[in-house]
């Protein structure tokens, strides 16, 4: 478990915003141009001055951070994450309206054990609202997976 | 005068079934999501900005607003029933909500007196932007690039400043969400920009699948957390409106609470960052000095008139530099300017003179939203309890498909759902770590803007930083900006010194 004085997530995010002010800085001085003679402020010229800050707080943000309390994150927090990811994954295969539906009964019958009666109710709800404002009234048209898609020619 | 002229013209935009069924949809919506304990505005108006795609732009915006003012009023809900704040300005309302319904056993009547008092504040917020809106808009157009430049400077150090318990990473934020702006192309040249070669990132992160991801998906890996936490309301009789109706004397007792904090919430909503939770707060302390029939926090009329006002007055008052200045002054005020710049408008000084019909067809449907949104939120009593206790763990695999679909239908492509993955993450992690995302987002919306004014400003001035001090609207707010930094930074030396002699 992380302490209060061990490294952890809370200095990290710093060292990264650092990082990222950093990058902006040096593309823009060195690819995007910071000032013409004639012209004025050139595209690096913005991000350039940010990035300088943005170098300087994160150095007083770091500095700060020590005396931040850890915060660990519970592995469970992460689950809607894989889930997604799941979708996004499963979509490509199968499409999204079906990886939406396994994503559904999956979690709410087998992660958080509801009845069927409760998981089926529950799907066919968002389903009806997905297919009906998105998909109907909206017109988004939803990926069909390589699945459908080799059907389909 | 003319500016009420000018509304009833406004009011003839409206009037279309279309705008008006619009309006109704936008306040249903935004009434449900905002009381679901857990949501809370800002999420849920990102999670419902998809839904205005289908819509003219006058349309889209005139749903975007009713959505963003409906908010307000649900997040007192399951403040006053469950003592669960539905938003931040709610936290206010619960300390004399929730012993109202519980203790004194009032339940309905507290309902009622916030739903009334939210009308009152709202309508008092919306005329004084009738007035005040062109008035500001007016003082707009004598801005030049340097003004601007110091008023956007303005607006974004002071809600990295005050959102959030630390200013240092409410400032690291507004940069990052600056730079991540800057990705794509050059506003100026139209040159490619920090797209790293890829050719999604040439058009830049696109707003809406950023929003949904960084406020509504974050907020689904921190609901997890709360999945066990049991909603239950404790009610020993059934919710109906005619049991919740107010005596007259009651009445009398709303009243003065709600239209002193109706002005004070306005005016608190007109400056960057204090927005509705501010103006909740100061309504209540207000409330403080002025004599109470029953003593605050013991389930005080008074108490939730007070807050309920105040803050549904800010949400009506912050449209005024939104509108005239282009300027928001919250988070979710910053995916309402989002919402209009997605549609081709550009809110500042320009607007009301260049587009008269959505600028006062956006202001009157906010007075008609205010009125639906009060005879619908009378008409959900009964079925309050059963709104509010949807269980948490039903919630985040329904919010999850919103979030990917929502994030999906906006550009019809993967890369959209991938955008609001990825922001989702890194607003959970930043998030828990006492980073705020709200000052990313208002950057973010608001660097365009302030890179093409400064760019200007120093064009103009053949690169001297003098441009910024020379005038007395600029020096004006460069004095307001340093005092914003240097305030939190004195105070902070002077605590410790005394801190030290103590």
């Amino acid at each position: 478990m992380e302490t209060k004085k061990s490294f952890g997530v809370r200095m990290l995010i710093p060292i990264l915003t650092a990082v990222f002010g950093i990058v902006f800085l040096f593309l823009g001085l060195t690819q995007y141009g910071f000032w013409h003679e004639l012209r004025g402020p050139l595209p690096g010229f913005f991000p350039t001055l940010v990035g300088i800050v943005l170098v300087i707080i994160s150095a007083l943000a770091l500095f700060q951070s020590f005396k931040d309390p850890a915060r660990p994150v519970p592995m469970e927090n992460w689950l809607p994450a894989v889930g997604a990811l799941g979708i996004i994954l499963g979509t490509l295969v199968f499409g999204m309206l079906f990886s939406i539906i396994a994503f559904l009964i999956i979690w709410i019958r087998y992660y958080e054990k509801y009845s069927w009666k409760t998981t089926i109710t529950t799907t066919l709800i968002l389903v009806a609202i997905v297919v009906g404002v998105f998909m109907f009234w909206l017109q988004v048209p939803f990926p069909k997976g390589l699945i459908l898609d080799a059907f389909a020619y | 005068m003319e500016n009420l002229f000018l509304l009833l013209d406004g009011f003839q935009v409206v009037f279309t079934l279309q705008n008006v069924l619009v309006t109704l949809l936008g306040a249903v919506l935004g009434l449900i999501v905002g009381a679901m304990p857990g949501v809370g505005s800002l999420a849920g108006v990102a999670l419902l900005l998809p839904l205005t795609y289908r819509f003219n732009p006058t349309t889209a915006i005139i749903m975007l607003g009713a959505l963003y003012y409906s908010n307000m009023y649900g997040g007192s809900f399951s403040a006053i029933l469950l003592n669960i704040p539905g938003d931040t300005p709610a936290v206010m309302t619960a300390l004399d909500g929730y012993p109202m319904a519980m203790k004194r056993k009032r339940p309905g009547q507290a309902l009622f007196t916030s739903n009334i008092s939210s009308f009152v504040g709202g309508l008092i917020g919306m005329l004084i932007l009738t007035f005040m809106g062109p008035a500001l808009a007016d003082l707009g157009l004598k801005f030049g690039p340097a003004e601007m430049t110091a008023l956007l400077l303005v607006a974004m150090t002071s809600i990295g400043w005050l959102v959030g318990k630390n200013p240092t990473k409410g400032v690291v934020l507004t940069l990052v969400g600056i730079l991540i702006a800057t990705m794509g192309m050059d506003t100026l040249t139209g040159s490619p920009r920090y797209n790293f070669g890829s050719m999604y990132l040439l058009g830049g992160i696109p707003f809406t699948p950023f929003v949904i991801g960084s406020v509504g998906f974050a907020q689904v890996l921190k609901l997890v957390s709360e999945k066990n936490n049991k909603v239950e309301a404790h009610l020993e009789e059934k919710l109906t409106i005619k049991g919740s109706l107010l005596t007259r004397h009651e009445l009398r007792r709303l009243l003065p609470p709600a239209l002193r904090s109706g002005f004070l919430g306005t005016f608190v909503g007109v400056l960057p960052g204090a927005g509705a939770t501010t103006g909740s707060f100061l309504g209540y302390a207000l409330q403080k000095s002025f004599k109470s029939e029953e003593e605050l926090g013991t389930g005080a009329i008074e108490g939730v008139a007070a807050c309920e006002a105040a803050n549904n007055a800010a949400a009506a008052g912050s449209f005024a530099p939104l509108l005239a200045l282009g300027i928001p002054g919250s988070g979710t005020g910053a995916v309402l300017l989002g919402g209009l710049m997605m549609w081709g408008l550009n809110p500042g000084p320009l607007l009301f003179s260049t587009q008269p019909d959505f600028c006062w067809g956006l202001i009157s449907s906010l007075f008609l939203a205010n009125l639906l949104t009060l005879m619908i939120a009378l008409l959900i009593i009964p079925f309050l309890i059963k709104i509010l206790t949807v269980p948490i763990k039903l919630m985040i695999p329904a919010i999850t498909v919103i979030c990917i679909v929502g994030a999906y239908s906006t550009s019809n492509s993967m890369y959209g759902v991938l955008v609001m993955f990825v922001s989702g993450v890194l607003g959970f992690v930043l998030d828990r770590n006492g980073y705020s995302t709200a000052p990313m987002l208002l950057s973010f919306v608001l660097a365009p803007l302030l890179e093409s004014n400064m760019r200007k400003a120093f064009i103009i001035s053949r690169g001297s930083i003098g441009i910024f001090f020379d005038k007395p609207i600029s020096l004006v707010l460069m004095l307001i900006l340093f005092a914003i930094i240097l305030t939190p930074i004195v105070r902070g030396v002077v605590t410790k010194i005394q801190g030290s002699k103590g």
